[in-house]
């Protein structure tokens, strides 16, 4: 199994940071128009950044991945754990991208593609571009091996 | 080839009208202007014309055409769009014509792939004939044949009739009188509630009058109970009629390799499904159904798309029907063996118990809440939802009971639900991705979910074919299984297309035995062969 780079602890993180201080910022803005306290959003938003972090390094602990010789399994979850299995057969198209805070943080992740319903786009974060590059042609080369000729 | 010149005034014709509707609408709410016939006829006459001037362009620039493999469309009067669709990728073709269509002799035909957000193509209108012999051909093209070998049915010039006397179909289905009926009385349309509360709250000033707020509490509580009851009454009216009309002599037949549905009262429906695209079937009843032996049973497509706005799901679906019939027509679908279902563990139960008497619970203080805001919460029986409580445990032992999942042959068979039971059968080779979840709560139980992802379209709301709250020990052989599954499935039906091709196109099977990968097969015989096992191969 395969762990994330560690790296993209600091992305979740920065993330959770973002929506905290939106948050912070909204409630600060009704505090001072509403004329209360303005303790509380601040607190609030702490206490987002927190749980942000605690969340955040879970995460990380809880991802782990593999390609097999048929399928991409793959382990994450903090409140609800999930399990994945991608038979290679089933993959439509593979992408690899960068966000604008991966850019930032030196990552990438990969995508792939399936045509079912659920799980229809599974996404392998915190991956160095370099890895990510190297998934998505293993995978090409995977799939076009594979046969999948059936992909729906 | 051109779409019916008829179609031209008509589709002029059904803009106009929805302008004017709209016109009409924005002038008296918005402006109060007096609109009366002298103002109202040039601009009818005026739009009328401008857009049979457009159709007319549209219909000039309208262009179809059945090659050998594709379907090629040509459209477009701005912009211009140019499709090719390859016939193995075609899920469904659809045939629907409304009463003013059917007076015309119009029909709209919709050919629908998988994924996308929309049908892909949509043909506005056709003639009902040429409309069948696309649906007709599409399916020979499909099949690898060439329609041409099959011209004789060119002198009946009743489409359906042509339709029907080429292609042997053998009935799966049609809906009895009294299921129709059945259907009819059970169908409940959420939609007007729905409408009835947005045209209520628009209207409290109108209609606060008319209840004395004034008067002792109850009387106001009885008051909005019997507007509620109004409102059930009407929303089972208006979802009888529907469904009667919608389901209207519907039929299902089988032709080679196809399921072609046939339904409606003012508007027709008909169109096909191939087998090789079916995902799922999934069977629902509940007590009542049950107790009167009757069920309901879909067919998911991978081409409807989700979230479809007419909210007509799939469309071969069997809307009620006796059960040994549904059992029957399930069968002939995708013959299974008789499920025998494994449980979840018998702990579980107290988990779905504590979960129910959670929900009555905060229901209830809702209740309370929302009654306390307003001072009443002494005046009325807050409480009524408790009593729900005594009925827990043997909702909890039910939902326990019609739990279970069953790996057959070559189907996982899963049930799920304790009073609309919904009972899922997917075949190994349709799973997409097999997907295993574990709740914080499902943690405590130590039990798992196991999910396996099909294409269809319903997954999307439902739960897919679930396998719920099963030990986890359990889940993880469950979730390995079914890749493996799905990997030997896979490797069988490419061996089973392998041989037949090498059965069908050579003389010796020794010869293609050992060549690997379905695609590359027969492409050293001769030309039309090797496309032939091309469509093959795409279409299954």
């Amino acid at each position: 199994m395969n762990d994330l780079h560690p790296r993209i602890r600091v992305i979740w993180i920065l993330q959770a940071v973002v929506v905290a201080v939106v948050v912070g910022a909204v409630g600060v803005g009704m505090a001072t128009f509403f004329d209360v306290s303005q303790l509380p959003p601040v607190g609030f938003a702490v206490l987002l950044v927190i749980v942000g972090v605690i969340h955040a390094i879970l995460r990380y602990r809880n991802w782990a991945y593999v390609v097999r010789e048929d399928a991409i399994y793959l382990e994450r979850g903090v409140f609800t754990q999930v399990r994945t299995e991608v038979p290679l057969v089933r993959i439509q198209h593979v992408d690899s991208r960068r966000s604008a805070f991966e850019r930032l943080a030196g990552l990438a992740s990969t995508v792939v593609y399936t045509a079912g319903s659920r799980g229809a786009d599974v996404t392998i974060p915190g991956l160095t571009p370099a890895e990510a590059d190297g998934l998505r042609r293993r995978l090409k080369g995977l799939v076009i091996e594979s046969d999948g000729e059936d992909a729906v | 080839m051109k779409l019916a010149v008829k179609a031209v005034p008509y589709r002029a014709l059904q803009k106009t009208t929805t302008l004017l509707i709209s016109a009409v609408f924005i002038a008296s709410i918005g402006i109060g202007v007096p609109v009366g016939p002298p103002q109202f006829l040039p601009v009818a006459v005026g739009s009328f014309l401008l857009s049979l001037g457009y159709e007319f362009a549209y219909y000039r620039r309208f262009e179809y055409e059945l090659t050998d493999d594709t379907l090629d469309i040509r459209s477009g009067v701005f912009n211009r769009r140019e499709r090719e669709i390859p016939y193995g990728r075609v899920q469904n073709v659809d045939i629907s014509r409304n009463v003013f269509q059917r007076l015309v002799g119009l029909s709209k035909l919709d050919i629908e792939t998988a994924g996308g957000g929309s049908t892909e193509a949509s043909l506005r209108y056709v003639t009902a004939f040429e409309a069948n012999r696309l649906q007709l051909d599409i399916r020979r093209y499909k099949r690898g044949e060439s329609p041409e070998s099959h011209a004789e049915g060119e002198v009946g010039d009743t489409g359906v009739d042509r339709d029907r006397a080429v292609d042997d179909e053998e009935l799966l289905f049609e809906i009895a009188p009294s299921e129709l009926a059945l259907a009819g009385v059970l169908s409940f349309d959420p939609r007007v509630p729905g409408a009835l509360i947005a045209l209520f709250t628009g209207s409290v000033p109108f209609i606060s009058p008319i209840i004395p707020f004034d008067a002792p509490p109850l009387i106001v509580f009885g008051l909005l109970a019997v507007l509620f009851a109004a409102g059930l009454v009407l929303a089972w009216i208006v979802g009888a009629v529907s469904a009667i009309v919608n389901y209207w002599g519907f039929r299902l037949t089988r032709t080679e390799g196809e399921l072609r549905y046939e339904r409606g009262l003012l508007q027709r429906y008909s169109g096909t499904i191939p087998f090789d695209k079916i995902q799922a079937i999934t069977i629902t009843d509940n007590p009542l159904k049950r107790r009167a032996g009757y069920a309901t049973l879909v067919v998911e497509t991978a081409g409807y798309a989700p979230g479809q706005t007419d909210g007509r799901g799939s469309e071969a679906a069997v809307p009620i029907g006796s059960r040994d019939r549904v059992d029957r027509l399930a069968d002939e679908i995708s013959s299974i063996e008789e499920p025998t279902f494994n449980r979840p563990p018998k702990r579980i139960r107290r988990r779905y118990f504590v979960r129910y008497l959670l929900a009555i619970a905060g229901l209830t203080g809702l209740l309370y809440a929302g009654l306390s805001v307003f001072d009443l919460a002494d005046a009325m029986p807050w409480y009524l939802p408790a009593i729900a409580a005594l009925g827990t445990p043997l909702a909890a032992h039910y939902k326990w009971f019609h739990r279970g999942y069953w790996l057959g042959e070559d189907h996982l068979v899963t049930r799920n639900g304790f009073w609309s039971r919904e009972t899922k059968q997917v075949a190994y080779y349709r799973i997409q991705t097999v997907i295993e979840t574990r709740t914080i709560f499902q943690r405590r139980w130590s039990v798992a979910t196991v999910i396996a992802d099909t294409a269809g379209s319903l997954s999307v709301l439902g739960t897919g074919a679930a396998a719920v709250d099963i030990d986890q020990r359990e889940a993880e052989r469950l979730r390995e299984t079914l890749t493996e599954r799905l990997r030997t499935a896979l490797a069988e039906r490419r061996w089973d297309r392998q041989r037949s091709t090498a059965f069908e196109w050579t003389d010796t099977t020794e010869e293609r035995s050992d060549s690997t990968g379905a695609s590359g097969n027969g492409q050293d015989v001769d030309q039309s062969n090797a496309s032939q096992s091309d469509d093959d191969s795409a279409s299954q």
